[in-house]
């Protein structure tokens, strides 16, 4: 079964359509913890993404070998590869990017969605398609955790990146875990919204 | 059952493959690492003494590396001392009572002094055959002109997950001046707190004496010595901060809550360090004096 997607495509599957955040609920572990704030958020899809495209273009080259039934372990342990990998290279090359990623890093062995990508996608399409749903999926992390940050950090700490916007702090209680349950659920809520209103008119057009 | 056997022979190459793949990684970047840790701890231990890229240090302050190793003879223990002299390094064997034993000469280069792997063969070169030795730790003495300004001692101390590895400046009197989390693994939002200035500020200005009967308390930290320890955030003023500081100086450390073990760990190992390292010192001085060495320090 080969996707008939182009790679534009699959980049915006992977923001829009299947967000891992809004869409697949995946990951809402460290969706709910670490989105506290819009650095946070950033940091954790920067390392994300490098993760899932070199897993997802691993598991499509090797897909052929891999026994159908060990392809979990063996996707666990790509993953721990290549997680071993960046982090030791963010720890030579970029030190200082690494004082603020790398507790991250280290995070993302156990993450469901570059596990439920593996399984689903790249074991079964080619490696070029893969690359692209892992830069897709890795992008649409990225974003949900962005704008997640975003909304906790203007209404929880009244800043955005560090920097005081609002002069006060309006609701603690958005920077705390619990609250990432509401904010995720809240945000859910409005993308599905927009769909709905977007499919009406698109079927009053036609 | 044949199926078996497949499994385990494809899981164990991949395992191979992936050993390789991250034995790969680790060589192309080991060295790199330690050069940037190395870096940023020469970096933290400037800060320790209170200078930084706005304050730079003067150009008469010296760092001079002294290595401690333990020596095995062949009926003997000794722990002797790596020292920089004037013409290069010397060796100085101590007994475990105290007493000189003796000194060779080491060749040794600047450069080659770091490499711990380089030093350990130029001493053992230099002791002859029929000795064997044991890196232990070492100690940077800052001097400023002819008189010391500090030690910096890198040290390490069971927390409550694994190793915490600290740098501890301590002046010359062994008040402590500072002290740097290195390296941790402690919970993160509770045993992690011990990198944050409330808590391991509390440490500086602890004198000697006061440090030998430190203990933990767990009433919570007032919010006036908080305030002075978070310096960068607050808004009182400098002779604000070095009063509510002292009124401090002599009192328990508060621990984090949450935290005990983690808190009780890193006082305890503060106290081990400096107090271990009075008496080491004051050893070596003494041998030093007697035996009128001339080290660079």
């Amino acid at each position: 079964m080969a996707t008939d997607k182009s790679s534009f495509q699959l980049v915006i599957n992977g923001i829009l359509n299947e967000n891992p955040i809004f869409r697949l609920v995946l990951s809402m572990c460290p969706a709910v913890g670490i989105s506290t704030t819009v650095m946070n958020g950033l940091m954790l899809g920067i390392a994300v993404l490098f993760v899932q495209v070199f897993s997802s273009v691993t598991i499509a080259i090797f897909k052929n070998v891999i026994h159908p039934r060990i392809r979990i372990p063996t996707y666990t342990l790509t993953i721990a590869t290549w997680v071993t990998v960046i982090d030791m290279v963010l720890a030579a090359y970029l030190p200082e990017a690494y004082a603020k990623m790398g507790i991250f890093v280290k995070l993302i062995v156990a993450f469901a969605i570059i596990t439920m990508r593996l399984e689903m996608f790249a074991s079964k399409e080619s490696v070029d398609a893969s690359f692209w749903d892992g830069i897709g999926m890795g992008l649409g992390f990225m974003a949900g955790m962005v704008a997640l940050g975003f909304v906790r950090e203007l209404l929880g700490l009244g800043t955005l990146l560090g920097y005081d916007v609002l002069g006060f702090q309006p609701l603690l209680f958005f920077v705390l875990p619990f609250a990432g349950f509401f904010v995720v659920g809240l945000m859910m809520g409005f993308f599905n919204y927009i769909e709905v209103v977007y499919k009406r008119s698109k079927a009053r057009q036609a | 059952m044949k199926e078996i056997f497949t499994i385990v022979f494809r899981l164990t190459v991949s395992c191979l493959l992936a050993g390789l793949v991250m034995g790969a990684g680790l060589m192309l970047t080991d060295k790199a690492k330690q050069r940037n840790e190395h870096a940023h701890e020469q970096q933290v231990m400037l800060s320790l003494l209170g200078y930084s890229k706005a304050n730079p240090p003067p150009a008469e302050l010296e760092l001079h590396e002294i290595y401690r190793y333990v020596v095995e003879g062949a009926d003997q223990l000794s722990v002797a001392y790596l020292l920089p002299v004037p013409e290069g390094f010397t060796f100085v064997n101590i007994g475990l009572d105290g007493n000189f034993l003796n000194q060779v000469p080491v060749a040794l280069s600047e450069e080659n002094v770091v490499k711990p792997a380089d030093r350990g063969s130029a001493i053992l070169a230099a002791l002859g055959s029929g000795k064997s030795i044991r890196f232990v730790d070492q100690t940077i003495i800052v001097t400023r002109g002819a008189s010391r300004m500090a030690y910096l001692l890198p040290g390490e101390f069971p927390g409550f997950k694994t190793f915490i590895k600290v740098i501890l400046a301590v002046a010359p009197d062994f008040t402590v001046l500072g002290l740097e989390i290195m390296e941790h693994e402690e919970d993160p939002g509770l045993g992690g707190e011990i990198v944050k200035d409330y808590f391991k500020g509390q440490f500086e200005g602890k004198s000697f004496a006061t440090l030998r009967t430190l203990d933990v308390t767990k009433r919570p930290i007032p919010d006036e010595y908080r305030r002075a320890l978070e310096s960068e955030k607050s808004d009182l003023g400098e002779n604000e901060i070095g009063e509510i500081r002292r009124l401090y100086q002599d009192k328990d450390i508060y621990a984090l809550t949450g935290a005990t073990i983690s808190s009780k760990a890193v006082t305890n190992g503060v106290k081990a360090i400096v107090k271990k390292f009075a008496y080491r010192i004051s050893v070596l001085d003494r041998v030093l004096a007697e035996e009128e060495i001339d080290v660079s320090f």
